[in-house]
């Protein structure tokens, strides 16, 4: 088939949800109503270590209108742990509790308030234990352990190599090395060296997380949760409950907001326990709170070395990085390892030794956040790139040029080659933000460049069901969480297919009924998701061309979809009429099945990513002096994407990502004082407001069509946080001679750090 | 107690007790979801709702204080299957992302738009500095407000 | 989600004052409820008897006469477009519009913002240069007293529990005063609030829009709020504008916002470290005072500062 000019993929089309979101008509998990539904509450600890030595529920049980009252105690028909890499996490608190607002006792009841009284029936006998709060707390000496005993792995094939160091709180470690870093360090023209600090902080997605879950007579489970990965949810379920992956059904509506803090259980286990002890569906609604004490970013501590040549060449890296996972690992590991891989960001360097850990603390469990502890080090490195490019005495922007990874270069043997042009990324940006021409004297510029691989190994499976209308169902099980996944499957669908958007359904993920995928986070929908779909709609495609070319006598090649009709070079046979054919009657449906299993790979982390996500941000700030408080009056992005299926949505995708990247470079930070977290709400947890975008906000995208997603396509979404804080820091700098390592880079600080440098 | 109430123009009689929560009777009773509830401390706005055309934190507003006013939700913006010109600006200009925050922004919005037809940039970020949105960033929002207030004159 | 209470509706103070006096401890007066409500829904404070005060008309009035009275159940959205604040104490209405976001202006009321003492209060710290004092009814009968007085603490006032908060009363600068009210802070409640306010000498060639004439302060007010426990006026730092002609006001202000910031007594809290407080209090009122020093010549100065509201 000839390559015609794309006619919906690659266009600013409205997302197919639009209308059902400004009309108020977008269902929740929260909105929902089922028969008979029971109300959930949860007890949590008020202490962030602590033995639990009795957790007395009788009296809340024997409340009316009480359906279930439930301990650890009461779990015995289920395994109580879950953990994606760790088996660590317990659905209710068995003997200890580790973190302030760990789940210690549930009540289901007819309604709120009848749950909020049953929890004050319930009586706990706590035993306040020493914690370790901090990165020093526990990783010092004589550190309070927030896990003893063997852990169990959970259901990830690639962390069957987790590292725990017995005796310790760090519960994986991960080494990269190649060349002899040290050794060349000690010889390098110029080494930089720095320690960077990223605090905790919360993703703050508008809708908390939020489960109904209901038994049916059979013992099979279903639930409605507003999850990033349903099919994780199930594995994790099925384990717990002993019940067949067959038999539980997880469905997603609408989620209001992800940015990870939604991927792999968090209260679906407690949901579904409870429904099974109430006998009838419970609705679990986490308020912004809880939320806060559910999942978090990882923070992190990262001491890097990086050495030049005097002519600017990078040559080495070593890099010591320690993430604070919480009191469970959640998906801590794997953040540490994948990360890590590419802590040496878009450059070539041929001597790196990386070593991180990642380590437990009584706060809250650390997971998956936009970046995956990609930003934590590129928050380092790219500090540290502007510091040696002012030792050297050479521009930022030149000394990046000078040694990005170039395209089609290796990353690592077994991976992946370098899928994109940095170079013209960092042109664009630097045109864009004026980066030659000479600023105004109270602003001062910086730039950073990112690199992330996106998860490898991976699966994704896609349905597409041609009916007898013409009309399609995509059935995948991406999660559409305001990203415009759905939109963009259909595009794809829609494309392949020669059919109008309006033709086209994407049904919601619901494993009854759309097949594996296998997360919908590290910006993968698109290629693997988007691909599953592709190849199926190329399934239907090629079943309509062999019906027709059978029918007519002539060669598939010499047919081709147009308009929701095969056309043939004398006939024309609308889709309708192509499935009268072949099933001789007016009935039946094609059914097109695409499976992304690139499966394992001889690439350091077991898998071959799919794509490189590659980005460039460029910052201009302006700071008030006399009180630290900075303002990012320009910021330009560059992300290469390959090819922008639906360039609004994506600008609308990385406008978000900027604004967010905001948060924690100048605002947002988890505050600890004596285990108990003192920000944990809207009222003084600070997210950026609208007055705080940057007034110039500019998105572009470097479009190649050199990905291995669908029409070129590659992954976004991360690429456009990642950059933010250093180029921010970077421009700072440039402005004010001030170099600060520790974010948010509040007001305060940036004072202290103005006072120590002198006026 | 009992209220009378119109919802999106529609007459309601209900008996609510003086405790409930406006944002739990619009939800639980009269089964307007579009108001959503997440932070629940009137900082974020996704619950806002306008009481007699100000808009109000539904989430920390008693139901009983609506009684013999107005109350519109998103649910009443559209005419039918007519778009009111916020709806229609934002999803022209993709203000929408995961559409938690949307109908606090149009409701807000709404209210700016009727009390100053004609507002600049500042006015729009004034109004919606009380309105998270944790998607989009703010420009396309902000840009859509502009958009429907210029469509509109 | 809040917990059950009775909702009485009384027409007059006298009814409300009653009810409160038989209640006692169990009941708390409700206005708008932004503060109340809120404090309710984390369990904080659990009244059974709510004592809703907007039926009570006089607590809705706003009068004028040498003094502006505004009554309790004053809503900030209309403290804002009043037509008789923006004439008389027009920085008023000006504050009026940046008090946290517009969904709490249209309900919250003046008389709940001043009743509860939140030590953030912006109204409280600006009515302080205006001479403010509060109107306090109860069964015993009525009393007025200074608002610096009324406000004791953090979320602590002179107020008994049988008393209700009728009006607050204003004293409006006179014509010609010079004035400015600066916020900063990054979070929702802000971090200081600070309120300045030059009485001018009008004496002097081209009187006081002249730029070359002697024009003077002939009284300034400066008032401090959020980053002590409670707000209250800086009288040294007011001693040292008195006399100052305008023209040399720049080179005072920086005395004058040190001696400000010396009164000042901030703790370490997520607002801030004390001696960032302290010092960004001093940057503040040295900017209030440039501020009204340009307004005072007649300019309306183009000052933002980030994470600032100039008012």
């Amino acid at each position: 088939m000839s390559a015609r000019p794309l006619r919906v993929v690659g266009r600013p089309v409205p997302r197919v949800d639009g209308l059902e979101k400004v009309t108020g008509r977008a269902r929740y998990v929260t909105d929902l109503v089922l028969p008979g539904m029971a109300h959930a509450k949860v007890l949590r600890s008020p202490y962030a270590h602590a033995r639990v030595r009795r957790v007395d529920v009788a009296r809340a049980g024997a409340r009316p209108g009480v359906f279930a009252a439930l301990s650890s105690a009461d779990l015995t028909w289920c395994e109580p742990y879950f953990g994606p890499a760790f088996r660590d996490r317990p659905v209710l608190s068995i003997d200890v509790a580790r973190h302030e607002g760990e789940p210690v006792a549930a009540v289901a009841a007819v309604d709120e308030a009848t749950a909020e009284e049953a929890l004050e029936l319930i009586d706990v006998d706590y035993e306040p234990l020493p914690s370790a709060i901090t990165l020093e707390e526990a990783l010092g000496p004589g550190a309070p352990l927030v896990h003893t005993g063997e852990p169990l792995s959970g259901h990830f094939a690639d962390l069957a190599t987790l590292r725990p160091q017995p005796g310790t709180n760090v519960c994986h470690r991960f080494h990269f090395e190649r060349g002899d870093a040290v050794t060349v360090l000690a010889g390098a023209d110029l080494v930089v060296e720095d320690t960077y600090r990223f605090p905790p902080v919360q993703h703050v997605a508008l809708e908390p997380h939020a489960v109904l879950a209901a038994w049916d007579e059979t013992g099979a489970l279903t639930l409605w949760a507003s999850t990033q990965n349903p099919y994780s949810v199930r594995v994790e379920l099925a384990r717990m409950f002993g019940v067949p992956l067959a038999r539980i059904r997880v469905i997603v509506p609408h989620l209001g907001g992800g940015f990870g803090s939604k991927t792999y259980a968090k209260l679906e286990p407690l949901a579904a326990a409870l429904a099974r002890a109430a006998g009838r569906p419970v609705r679990l609604a986490a308020s912004v709170p809880e939320a806060f004490q559910t999942v978090r970013r990882c923070a992190a501590r990262v001491t890097a070395r990086v050495g030049f040549r005097h002519d600017g060449t990078l040559v080495a890296v070593e890099c010591a990085a320690d993430y604070d996972v919480g009191a469970y690992a959640d998906i801590g590991p794997r953040v540490v390892q994948k990360a890590t891989y590419t802590a040496t960001g878009p450059y070539r360097v041929p001597h790196v030794r990386l070593d991180a850990r990642a380590v437990y603390t009584n706060t809250t469990p650390g997971g998956a956040f936009r970046g995956f502890g990609v930003p934590q080090l590129a928050w380092a490195l790219e500090s540290l790139f502007d510091v040696a490019a002012g030792r050297l005495d050479r521009d930022p922007v030149d000394l990046r040029r000078q040694n990005f990874l170039a395209h089609g270069e290796e990353f690592a043997p077994g991976d992946t080659p370098i899928d994109g042009k940095l170079e013209e990324s960092l042109g664009r940006a630097a045109e864009a933000i004026g980066w030659t021409r000479a600023g105004a004297a109270d602003r001062g510029r910086g730039v950073a460049a990112m690199l992330k691989a996106s998860l490898a190994p991976s699966v994704s499976e896609a349905i597409v069901r041609l009916h007898t209308d013409g009309s399609v169902s995509v059935l995948a099980s991406a999660v559409e969480m305001g990203q415009g996944t759905r939109t963009v499957l259909a595009q794809i669908a829609a494309e392949v297919l020669s059919l109008p958007l309006a033709r086209v359904t994407v049904v919601q993920p619901d494993t009854a009924v759309t097949p594996y995928d296998q997360t919908t986070s590290s910006s993968r929908s698109t290629v693997m998701t988007g691909r599953a779909v592709q190849l199926a709609a190329e399934d239907v495609r090629d079943q309509l061309l062999r019906v027709v070319a059978e029918a007519l006598g002539v060669a598939a090649r010499d047919l081709a979809l147009e308009d929701g009709a095969v056309v043939a070079p004398a006939r024309r046979l609308t889709y309708t009429e192509v499935l009268v054919l072949r099933f001789g009657m007016s009935g039946g449906e094609l059914i097109g099945r695409g499976v992304m299993a690139p499966g394992r790979t001889a690439a350091p982390l077991g898998g071959s990513t799919p794509f490189w996500e590659m980005a460039v941000g460029a910052a201009e700030v302006s700071v008030d002096e006399e009180t630290g408080a900075v303002r990012v009056e320009r910021y330009v992005s560059v992300a290469d994407v390959g090819r922008a299926i639906n360039p609004l949505l994506l600008e609308g995708q990385d406008e978000g990502g900027v604004v967010q990247g905001l948060g924690h470079t100048l605002l947002e930070e988890m505050l600890y004082q004596d285990g108990h977290l003192l920000n944990g709400t809207l009222l003084v947890y600070r997210v950026p407001r609208a007055d705080d975008a940057p007034p110039e906000l500019e998105c572009h995208f470097v479009e190649n069509a050199d990905g291995s997603g669908p029409f070129g396509a590659k992954g976004a979404g991360e690429g456009s946080l990642i950059p933010v804080s250093p180029a921010v820091a970077n421009a700072l700098a440039r402005l004010t001679g001030v170099r600060l390592r520790d974010l948010p880079l509040t007001p305060e600080r940036v004072w202290r750090a103005l006072r120590a440098r002198g006026r | 107690m009992k209220i009378h109430v119109a919802v999106n123009d529609r007459a309601h009689v209900l008996e609510v007790a003086p405790h409930a929560l406006l944002l739990d009777v619009l939800r639980d009773v009269l089964d307007l979801k579009g108001a959503k509830r997440s932070c629940d401390t009137q900082v974020c706005g996704a619950c806002t709702v306008l009481v007699d055309g100000l808009a109000v934190s539904a989430c920390t507003y008693l139901a009983v204080e609506t009684d013999e006013r107005s109350v519109l939700t998103v649910e009443g913006l559209a005419d039918g299957e007519s778009l009111d010109l916020l709806q229609r600006a934002f999803l022209d200009a993709g203000a929408v992302q995961c559409g938690f925050c949307t109908s606090g922004m149009l409701l807000t919005a709404r209210a700016l738009l009727r009390e100053n037809p004609a507002p600049t940039r500042e006015d729009v970020l004034h109004y919606l500095r009380g309105s998270l949105c944790r998607c989009t960033g703010y420009r396309k929002i902000v840009e859509a407000v502009l958009a429907a207030a210029e469509t509109a004159r | 989600m809040l917990r059950p209470f009775t909702l009485h509706r009384p027409d007059t103070a006298d009814e409300a004052c009653a009810l409160l006096a038989r209640l006692g401890e169990d009941a708390a007066p409700y206005a708008g409820g932004t503060e109340l409500l809120l404090l309710m829904k984390l369990g904080w404070l659990r009244p059974r008897h709510l004592v809703d005060v907007k039926r009570i008309r006089e607590l809705g009035d706003l009068t004028g006469g040498p003094r502006l009275a505004i009554g309790a159940t004053v809503t900030h959205r209309a403290l804002e477009r009043s037509a008789l604040v923006r004439v008389h104490c027009p920085l008023v209405a000006s504050v009026a519009r940046h008090v946290a976001n517009v969904r709490v202006r249209n309900v919250g009321t003046v008389g709940g913002n001043l009743a509860f003492a939140d030590p953030h209060s912006d109204l409280a710290t600006l009515f302080l240069t205006l001479d403010a004092t509060v109107a306090l009814v109860s069964p015993r009968g009525r009393r007025e007293l200074p608002l610096a007085d009324f406000v004791r603490g953090p979320w602590e006032t002179a107020r008994a529990s049988d008393e209700l908060l009728a009006l607050v009363r204003l004293t409006p600068w006179p014509a010609g005063t010079a004035a400015a009210y600066v916020k900063f802070g990054v979070h929702e409640r802000p971090t200081l609030g600070v309120a300045v306010a030059l009485q001018l000498d009008e004496a002097g060639p081209g009187g006081a829009r002249s730029s070359g004439g002697s024009v003077r302060v002939a009284d300034a007010r400066v008032a401090i709020g959020c980053v002590s426990p409670r707000p209250a006026r800086a009288p040294a730092a007011e001693a040292r504008l008195v006399g100052v002609a305008i023209a040399e006001l720049e080179d005072v202000a920086g005395a004058a916002a040190e001696s400000a910031a010396a009164t000042v007594d901030p703790a370490d809290d997520l607002y801030g470290s004390a001696d960032y407080k302290r010092e960004m209090v001093a940057v503040f009122v040295r900017r209030a005072l440039r501020i009204a020093a340009a307004r005072a010549r007649g300019a309306e100065p183009a000052a933002r500062f980030p994470h600032a509201v100039v008012a």
